[in-house]
């Protein structure tokens, strides 16, 4: 976990860390990453991965309306808005 | 130096359900900004996803269609990566364990056949709309169709042109309208494609370097859009200069592709399984039901006309090659209408005028209904064929009944032989020195006969009758 | 008179006997709240609570639990009441909807009398990572509560409220409730819906219980566990009445001691607790069994590579576009993400999504998610195993007694090594428990009791039996003298 890792995976994430926190949190995230590596001694040949406790299925919906419009409420709540849409600063494809 | 293109693509279509693939807002089309929008699909704190039933059936019934493996236990993933039109931030979707796995679409081009083989078709949601145009300096989000269901239809890199691309996409488009499991509409983006091309040179076994052209959603884009980035290609690499992996976007007004200037490059999906979604198992109890329910296809459906029905094979082709056109065709024929006369008469003046006008049958104004009285008007006699073509250009503009049509205009045709033995007589009357000549052994001049009398008869006598009866008056 | 340390049964006869009117107990809460200095609230509904009070008060309202104020952790979405989850990316969220468990506990006839601090997006053991402040725990007023529920745990220890929600991703309710010396329950997996729930790691998330005993619990456990059409993986079993088996006798009963939980490094007054609670059990009926889980050391670095990652893409969506903070003077469209988000989110939560983002990226995901994944089914088989053998495990809750604030909070992994006994169960999706069983130099310790999967009954039967037998849980930070 050196400091190009980070700056890549912090990227990924969206999030800049503080000048004077950056060589504290990049520590911790090594002491972490170091602390979990312990899974990598464990022999897990032939186990299935298991990515939800109860090991269920599904429910499938009905193919049915039933949502109400909330347009004034979202746009209302949103940081920007005008009266149909979301703002955000422009966008280059 | 002879380059070989290979294209692979992978065509988005939105699955025509009602609801969305997790949540219960609307799907419909064109509907004001931001008003089908569910907590879900806004992706608000704490609110979860439950899955479509009919989005699963109708991604199993094509995957029937192509004779894919359908897996009865599919999971769902998420791939992460932020755009504002993506509220959740992460795209639910079928990466590990999709619901379709592979099977085949022929295509036909130029009179041959290929067949193009499907690696995956898999579920996802689609994202939301951002519209760039609205103001100056700032981007707009409408999450209407964020959460629509998608099916992703992957083929193996097995397509070898712009042509070829073509004809797939439409052979793809005919089999999910005819489906039900996709309205076809590219210009609302219903169905829409990204390309992958490269090139490499004739012979060589490795793939070359791959761009992705995003997004097309006509079939004559996807034609100019891989020609000119084929083209392009092989400028870059014949200059000695490398191709670039990357994603481009096709420019409809100067008709070329550009790469995209957003950041995409630098993404890492980070795919992983959606906790919030556990397998969804489609018993075989499910499976029959979709198999039941399974629609007949154009092949099937052209065979039976041309056994059942006795139909021209040219005919049962074109008929049976659009959904809309076939339901209309079956639903017109019956017991008292002559199949042979409706898909004549489909395939003839109704192709030409819906050509005319560019639209679909269903968007004419003429009815099922209404043609299978034109149909029955001609079988039982009381009007020709060719007073029916005049009949369906009324209806075609004023969607007028065609009973109320005939009997209005007068258009009934005339059975009564003494009417037309009348006209005859007289017609033969004025007309000697054809008599005479027609007697000498001009044979041909009976046509003439024929065609004076409909001419006097505005048409409406009776075809056989007048030529039985100018038969005997000439003999 | 004081309704203070009151519990849950003891109010709900004063107000049916009429002794009190709901509005007298709510506005006495309120009171109550006012002078606490344990900064247990991040929000409160006065204005709405009142009303709903006196709503009860003239017949107007009913249900097992009417009348009865009572509060919500701010990790659930309540309709036109601001929900923060600690955090100052939803500082002013106010939500358009509730969650599930709300609306549970509001059809039963409960008022909400606020919403509850809690560490970040309930990233945290001590709830100092919360942007609204640390909670201080009730028995010492330098100690932290435990987290992340910290804020449930102390409103209920200080006697704010007689049962507050909590949540437990990874011990989340247990911890807490024994830092603060009172009960708190995690059902199973699924049985509580997680419909607006904010999310921290969704195949672990759930929601339970604080009170001041287990018969509490139980009652409202009967409201807060539902099968939910909206969360799909919510259990449809059938409603169950968790009151039902609470006096059922424990003879011939058996507990398991699980091998590989080390007590032997733990303060003598933990390992003595322990003891004398093995001691109290055996003399219900109780026999001891130990049991072997040679996976269950895995637990914690197990947790923190599944945790992480659910957690890196459940909080991608606080991204400034549609609710919730967005920085201003932002140049682009990737600076309004990056600074909204590193402005809104505190540190703990962005190691955490850091973490998640490292383990999931491209070429690392076999070696930590898969094999996270696989040594969580190894944690689950070696529960199965256990409970074919046992009826409830016994362990510590923490490894210890509170601790001052500020003294973790420079070490992450020191600090995650306080959820040791607890991380397992969430990792399973069994219920557990932890009631409080002793003192630690005049501070509260707890005990833990794991059930099998959808025998919340069984543990409740347990502790009830337990806190029938001991005053433990009957004690108070006023109590005086505890050693």
């Amino acid at each position: 976990m050196d400091n190009k890792t980070v700056e890549t995976i912090s990227y990924l994430a969206r999030l800049k860390l503080d000048k004077d926190k950056k060589d504290k949190i990049t520590k911790d995230l090594e002491n972490i990453i170091n602390f979990v590596d312990e899974l990598q001694d464990i022999n897990t040949d032939d186990v299935t991965p298991l990515a939800n406790p109860l090991e269920k299925t599904a429910p499938k919906r009905k193919d049915f309306v039933n949502s109400k419009d909330r347009k004034e409420v979202f746009l209302e709540n949103s940081p920007q808005s005008d009266q149909d849409y979301f703002i955000v600063p422009k966008v280059v494809e | 130096m002879s380059w070989e293109t290979v294209i692979g693509l992978e065509v988005h279509a939105q699955l025509s359900t009602s609801t969305k693939l997790f949540s219960s807002a609307s799907t419909k089309f064109g509907s004001e900004p931001n008003t089908q929008v569910d907590l879900v699909d806004l992706g608000l704190p704490g609110v979860l996803p439950v899955v479509n039933k009919d989005a699963f059936k109708k991604a199993i019934t094509f995957g029937l269609a192509i004779n894919a493996d359908i897996n009865q236990e599919s999971t769902f993933d998420r791939k992460n990566y932020f755009y504002p039109d993506l509220p959740k931030g992460y795209q639910i979707t079928q990466m590990t364990q999709p619901i379709v796995e592979g099977g085949s679409i022929e295509i036909n081009v130029d009179g041959n056949i290929k067949t193009i083989n499907i690696t995956r078709a898999h579920l996802e949601e689609d994202a939301g709309k951002s519209i760039h145009d609205a103001y100056p300096d700032k981007s707009v989000i409408d999450l209407n169709r964020a959460g629509t269901p998608l099916l992703e239809i992957v083929s193996e890199p097995e397509i070898s042109s712009a042509k070829e691309a073509v004809s797939y996409m439409k052979a793809l488009h005919q089999l999910v309208t005819f489906l039900d499991v996709c309205d076809g509409d590219m210009s609302q983006g219903s169905l829409r494609c990204d390309a992958n091309v490269s090139i490499r040179k004739v012979g060589d076994s490795e793939l070359g370097t791959r761009t992705e052209i995003k997004n097309i959603n006509s079939f004559k884009f996807i034609e100019k859009a891989i020609n000119f980035e084929i083209k392009r290609q092989i400028k870059v690499l014949e200059n000695g200069d490398k191709v670039i992996q990357e994603t481009r976007l096709y420019d409809s007004l100067k008709d070329e592709t550009r790469p995209m200037r957003s950041k995409e490059f630098a993404n890492d999906y980070r795919y992983f399984p959606d906790p919030d979604l556990l397998p969804v198992i489609i018993s075989d109890d499910e499976m029959d039901e979709i198999k039941d329910s399974f629609p007949e296809l154009p092949n099937e459906k052209s065979k039976r006309y041309i056994s059942e029905l006795k139909i021209d094979e040219n005919e049962a082709q074109i008929v049976s090659s659009s959904r809309e056109l076939s339901i209309f065709f079956e639903l017109a024929v019956d017991s008292e209408s002559d199949p042979k006369l409706a898909a004549n008469l489909l395939v003839g003046e109704i192709g030409s005028l819906l050509n005319k006008d560019n639209i679909k049958i269903n968007e004419s104004n003429l009815s099922s209904d209404n043609f299978n009285t034109l149909l029955k008007r001609i079988s039982d006699g009381t009007i020709s064929k060719k007073i029916a073509k005049t009949v369906l250009a009324d209806i075609w503009d004023s969607g007028k009944d065609a009973d109320e049509i005939i009997k209005n205009q007068g258009l009934v045709q005339i059975q009564d032989e003494s009417i037309i033995q009348d006209v005859a007589q007289k017609i033969l009357e004025a007309n000697p020195d054809q008599v005479a000549a027609f007697k000498g052994g001009k044979d041909k001049l009976f046509g003439f006969f024929v065609g004076q009398v409909m001419k006097e008869t505005q048409g409406k006598a009776n075809p056989k009758s007048v030529n039985d009866i100018l038969k005997k008056l000439l003999s | 008179m004081s309704i203070k340390y009151k519990t849950l049964s003891e109010l709900k006869e004063l107000l049916e006997k009429k002794d009190i009117s709901s509005f007298e107990l709510v506005e006495e809460t309120f009171k109550n709240i006012s002078s606490s200095k344990t900064n247990s609230f991040i929000t409160l509904n006065e204005e709405v609570a009142l009303t709903k009070a006196k709503e009860f008060d003239q017949g107007e309202c009913e249900g097992d639990l009417a009348g009865l104020p009572i509060a919500q952790k701010d990790l659930f979405c309540t309709k036109n009441l601001r929900t923060t989850c600690g955090s100052r990316i939803l500082e002013n969220f106010i939500p358009p909807y509730n969650a599930t468990v709300v609306e549970n506990l509001s059809k039963a006839g409960s008022i909400c009398v606020g919403k509850t601090n809690m560490d970040e997006f309930a990233m945290g053991s001590s709830n100092e990572t919360s942007y609204f402040g640390a909670v201080k725990n009730p028995w010492d007023l330098e100690r932290v509560p435990g987290g992340s529920s910290g804020g449930s745990a102390a409103a209920v220890a200080e006697g704010l409220v007689c049962a507050a929600t909590g949540t437990d991703t990874g011990g989340s309710i247990r911890q807490p409730a024994a830092l603060c010396g009172i009960t708190g329950i995690k059902p199973t997996y699924g049985r509580a819906s997680r419909w607006g729930m904010i999310a921290f790691a969704s195949s672990l998330d759930q929601a339970g219980a604080f009170a001041r005993n287990a018969e509490d619990c139980a009652l409202l456990l009967n409201h807060i566990c539902s099968h939910d059409e909206k969360d799909s993986t919510s259990l449809s079993n059938d409603k169950e009445n968790y009151l039902e088996n609470i006096n059922n006798d424990l003879k011939g009963k058996k507990i398991g001691i699980v091998k590989e939980f080390d007590i032997s490094n733990l303060s003598k007054e933990v390992q003595d607790s322990f003891e004398q609670s093995k001691k109290i059990f055996e003399s219900l009926g109780a026999n001891f069994v130990e049991v072997s889980m040679p996976n269950i050391k895995l637990s914690v670095p197990t947790y923190y590579v599944v945790a992480p990652a659910e957690c890196s893409s459940n909080l991608s969506r606080f991204d400034g576009v549609k609710y919730g903070y967005r920085a201003e003077n932002v140049n682009d469209l990737e600076d309004l993400y990056i600074k909204s988000r590193s402005e809104g989110f505190g540190d703990e939560v962005k190691r955490r999504i850091l973490i998640g983002t490292y383990v999931l990226s491209a070429g690392f995901y076999d070696a930590y998610y898969k094999k996270a994944q696989q040594s969580r089914r190894m944690i689950k088989n070696d529960f199965v195993k256990a409970f074919s053998e046992v009826d409830v495990i016994m362990s510590p809750s923490s490894p210890s007694s509170a601790f001052k604030i500020g003294s973790k909070t420079e070490d992450p992994i020191e600090m995650y090594l306080e959820d040791l006994f607890t991380i397992s169960s969430n990792l399973a999706g069994v219920p557990a428990m932890s009631i409080p069983h002793g003192f630690s130099k005049n501070l509260p310790i707890g005990l833990q009791l794991i059930g099998n999967y959808l025998e919340e009954s069984e543990i409740l039967n347990f502790a009830h039996q337990y806190q029938k037998n001991t005053d433990w849980h009957i004690r108070n930070p006023d109590f005086g003298d505890n050693s």
